[in-house]
């Protein structure tokens, strides 16, 4: 018994070594994959954009990679009818296998979400083994994809990475845009209470001098990707975009503010106290009152006095009060022009549906469908914030008041 | 059936004791100078066996004779006490019956005995006694006089503690088996002594606490080694690998130590010891998996520390065992595990290496083996030779040359340091071995292999045992009472139980009032002046 045992076990074992190595794929057989553009061309198919990493100049200093010496990226394109069909093409150019697992970002131009939408789009990045759904997905705003996937970038040298890095950090201490992953595209799009919104991205200068080396040579480069504006989506295609001071409001409602600056005129002079939203909490809520749909917004936020232009008197607890009266009402006024210009554009990409699911399921069902339409793009939306102000940051009284 | 599924025919058994007493117990002559030419003739005339005839002795009214073995034995002693005594004592009126009448009052030594036949005589003289023959009598009296040059007692090489003894056994199995006795002063401290080897007649001591130490595992032993009939023992690990419970494992069933004190602990755990004489190292059994991630310093520690650095010692066993493993599955199978920008250094690094991650490790591991084997073996003065030529010739141009990548230095650079961290010899060879299987299924199936591989390794773990005692206990089967002394090591007052699977019956350790220090309360901080705080 004992010697059959041996005996099987060791054909078990020989099974190892016939196996070869499945599915095994070398670092120097891959080609790493940082980014994707995507176009449409002029018949209408799509024009895939890939920005390959170049490890050895991306290190740099490292022997036998000629650290430095070329672009710490490549980029190619290939067209096709749909997204495995532009991947497979790519065969034609590039030598490598193209691994997508560290590919984070996803760049749209306008134009197709616009015409075609992300619908089509999606679904090859969600169903494919490599690529992950973490990647955040950006649209390219009067500019082509494949300009931005080009543009070569200075600090970060994998321009990918700085654009994704440049998302987060906005969204971290400024708050006009948002680090938008595929998987909340999906999210949203499968959920009929909201619709999704995007960060859009624009690039200074052109995309023919960013594809140089010149241009990051320079302390200013020529050419840089830059954050602007958020595109709002509806039924998978984008239908507007909001700008500065409303696309925060968007973000305010959304409860993903981390910190931010919100300005308060003062004496005359404009934006002359800063306050500084260390902390928010923003609920969005739906009631009914006398039968009526009501849509609430209720911002609870946290912050320190950032800077004052004018004398005031910061130790008197009324003045803080006033202060803090001020800035209400300034967060109050973005968030309603964000949610009068999504209501304009008739898409609820504030989640006000899921809200009114929450509350009155049975009322939902009945009003599902033309919720974007007919009823959010009317709905009365209240808002309110309530601002306090923490600590004045290392000064009370500013030395202006002495100036004077 | 092919042929190899056939049984062995049976072997023919010889029964263990026929073999073991060799025909040449013939008993001594009664003339002096036929027992002389007998000793001369059986060790061929060798040149360190003296022979002194004491011709005109007054305490023997015949010739007598006495046999040593230079070198083995004190030459102070003979000659001082021994032929002095012999040559002065006064004349005796009538001649006594046997020779133990005739010299027992006058010969002033601990030990002496009769020798009535050979083979005694032969392993007395040869373990450094003293042969007393005297003409017309048919046996000859066996003094102790071992002697001769030793190495002295000094640090132990292997198993440095900081805090300790400083105390390392010797070659000398009588003076090991004293610095145990020093250490436990107990009468229920027993020795059993045997010898084994055919050839070697290698003197061999159990030592056990008796009351402590469960007495089917002592039976056990005793009965192992009486079947050991070899040529001979030169080391404590030939007797090893004949009483390991399993021999086809990678894993050593039998602790062995070169510190008295380990030695004392393990037996107060109820644990045996085995004494080899001309070996340092003396064996301690039954053990278990976790005894071998323990150091002597982790009970003089607070338990904390010790805790800390056993969990160090874990993540060592794992790093040394997986590390070359996990590089070469993470860079072959599972690129999307590694963060990208460490991703492209490493790839960065690969660019320009020829071979596959595998292929690469494996060249590495293997020229790290080899040099580790040439540290071993050069004289010492050589010693630094070495590490320049691996450090510079392998380290720095293998990189430079691109045969390997940097990274992959850095691994087998972990590797070895973890590696040599273990705190048992023992387990780190085991290891060492292992990590080669772990980097092949690594190879072939990434991270699902290496999870197999740990599979396997913990179904074999779990059927091995030492001494019928389960090698994973007590973690597997489960011992809540021993979990305080594993992988953890709970405070020393918390410790009140032996180890269930050795001690048997009698586990309490500690007294019912010894627990954690607590001083009374009233009892407050000490003031600085007595009678301050009245």
């Amino acid at each position: 018994m004992k010697r059959y045992m041996a005996v099987f076990l060791l054909l078990i074992m020989s099974l190892t070594f016939l196996s070869g190595c499945w599915s095994k794929k070398e670092l120097n057989d891959l080609a790493l994959v940082s980014a994707v553009g995507l176009d449409l061309d002029k018949q209408g198919r799509f024009v895939g954009t890939f920005q390959f990493i170049n490890p050895g100049n991306v290190t740099g200093g490292f022997q036998g990679g000629g650290g430095g010496q070329g672009n710490a990226v490549s980029v190619y394109s290939s067209k096709g009818d749909n997204m495995d069909e532009v991947s497979r093409r790519m065969s034609t150019k590039v030598s490598r296998n193209l691994y997508y697992a560290h590919a984070n970002l996803v760049v749209i131009s306008d134009e197709l979400a616009k015409k075609k939408g992300v619908l089509p789009i999606l679904d090859a990045f969600d169903r494919d083994a490599t690529f992950r759904n973490t990647a955040t997905i950006v649209i390219a705003h009067h500019v082509k994809a494949a300009d931005l996937v080009k543009t070569l970038t200075a600090i970060d040298k994998i321009p990918a990475n700085k654009m994704i890095k440049l998302l987060r950090f906005s969204e971290r201490v400024w708050g006009g845009t948002m680090n938008v992953m595929i998987m909340d595209v999906i999210r949203d799009l499968t959920d009929d209470g909201k619709q999704p919104v995007i960060s859009g991205f624009n690039l200074k200068g052109s995309g023919e001098t960013g594809k140089t080396t010149q241009s990051i040579m320079q302390t200013t480069p020529e050419s840089a990707p830059q954050i602007g504006g958020l595109a709002l989506f509806k039924g998978g295609k984008l239908t507007g975009w909001l700008y500065g001071s409303q696309a925060r409001g968007v973000v305010w409602t959304l409860n993903k503010i981390k910190k931010t600056d919100i300005n308060l005129s003062k004496k005359g002079k404009k934006e002359a106290i800063a306050f500084e939203v260390i902390r928010q909490n923003t609920k969005i809520s739906a009631f009914k009152i006398d039968g009526e749909t009501h849509l609430k917004v209720k911002v609870d936020t946290e912050g320190n006095i950032g800077e004052t232009k004018v004398p005031v008197n910061l130790k008197d607890p009324m003045v803080i009060k006033q202060l803090e009266d001020g800035f209400e009402k300034v967060i109050e006024k973005e968030i309603t022009s964000a949610i009068t210009a999504a209501q304009k554009k008739k898409t609820d990409i504030f989640g006000f549906g899921d809200a009114v699911h929450r509350s009155q399921p049975k009322t939902w069902k009945r009003i599902s469908d033309k919720w974007d339409d007919t009823y959010f793009a009317k709905a009365k939306v209240e808002v309110e914030a309530d601002a306090f102000v923490r600590r004045t940051a290392l000064r009370n009284n500013s030395f202006l008041s002495d100036v004077e | 059936m092919p042929s190899f599924f056939k049984k062995k025919p049976p072997k023919d058994k010889k029964t263990a004791k026929e073999q073991k007493k060799p025909a040449g117990s013939s008993p001594l002559s009664v003339v002096l100078d036929e027992n002389l030419a007998v000793i001369k003739d059986k060790t061929g005339n060798s040149t360190d066996i003296i022979i002194r005839r004491l011709n005109h002795s007054p305490r023997f009214k015949t010739e007598a004779a006495i046999v040593y073995l230079k070198g083995l034995t004190d030459s102070q002693t003979i000659q001082e006490i021994v032929i002095e005594s012999l040559m002065k004592s006064d004349p005796v009126e009538t001649r006594p019956s046997s020779m133990q009448e005739m010299i027992e009052g006058y010969l002033p030594l601990g030990n002496m005995e009769p020798v009535k036949d050979w083979e005694t005589l032969f392993q007395a003289l040869m373990s450094g006694h003293t042969i007393i023959f005297a003409d017309g009598y048919s046996e000859a009296m066996s003094t102790s006089t071992e002697g001769g040059e030793r190495r002295s007692i000094e640090e132990p090489s292997t198993q440095r503690a900081i805090r300790g003894s400083r105390e390392g056994f010797t070659e000398s199995i009588e003076t090991n088996i004293s610095m145990v006795r020093r250490i436990i002063q107990n009468p229920n401290l027993w020795t059993e002594t045997m010898t084994i080897g055919r050839v070697t007649k290698t003197k061999v001591t159990i030592m056990y606490v008796k009351g402590i130490a469960r007495d089917d595992i002592i039976e056990e032993l005793r009965s192992r080694l009486e079947k050991i009939d070899i040529d001979g023992v030169l080391e404590s690990g030939y007797i090893e690998q004949y009483i390991e419970d399993q021999a086809i494992t990678a894993f050593p069933t039998m602790y062995h130590s070169e510190r008295p004190d380990v030695v004392a602990g393990n037996l107060l755990e109820g644990r045996f010891a085995l004494f080899v004489n001309g070996s340092p190292f003396v064996l301690l059994a039954p053990v278990v998996f976790v005894q071998f991630f323990q150091s002597i310093e982790d009970y003089t520690e607070r338990f904390y520390i010790s805790t800390a650095l056993r969990f160090l010692r874990v993540l060592i066993f794992f790093i040394s065992l997986i590390g070359p493993a996990t590089y070469i599955a993470a860079t072959t199978f599972h690129q999307e595990m590694i963060p990208t920008q460490l991703l492209v250094a490493i790839a960065a690094q690969r660019e320009s290496v020829p071979f596959p991650s595998f292929v690469e490790a494996l060249i590495m591991e293997v020229t790290f083996e080899i040099l580790r084997e040439a540290g071993i073996r050069m004289p010492k003065a050589i010693g630094s030779a070495i590490s320049i030529v691996g450090a510079l010739v392998i380290g720095q141009a293998a990189v430079q040359a691109g045969v390997v990548s940097p990274a992959m230095v850095i691994i087998v650079a972990i590797t070895a340091i973890a590696s040599f961290a273990t705190p048992s010899f023992g387990i780190a060879i085991s290891v060492r071995l292992l990590r080669f299987l772990f980097m092949i299924s690594a190879a072939t199936f990434g991270f699902f292999g290496m999870i197999l591989g740990f599979i396997i390794l913990v179904v074999h773990l779990s059927g091995l045992r030492s001494f019928g005692v389960p090698y994973l206990s007590p973690l597997a089967p489960f011992v809540p009472a021993d979990i305080n002394d594993t992988f953890v090591r709970g405070p020393l007052w918390a410790d009140r139980k032996r180890p269930a699977f050795m001690s048997g019956n009698n586990q309490t350790r500690q007294g019912e009032d010894t627990g954690r220090p607590q001083p009374d309360q009233s009892r407050g901080m000490v003031t600085k002046n007595e009678g301050d705080d009245q």
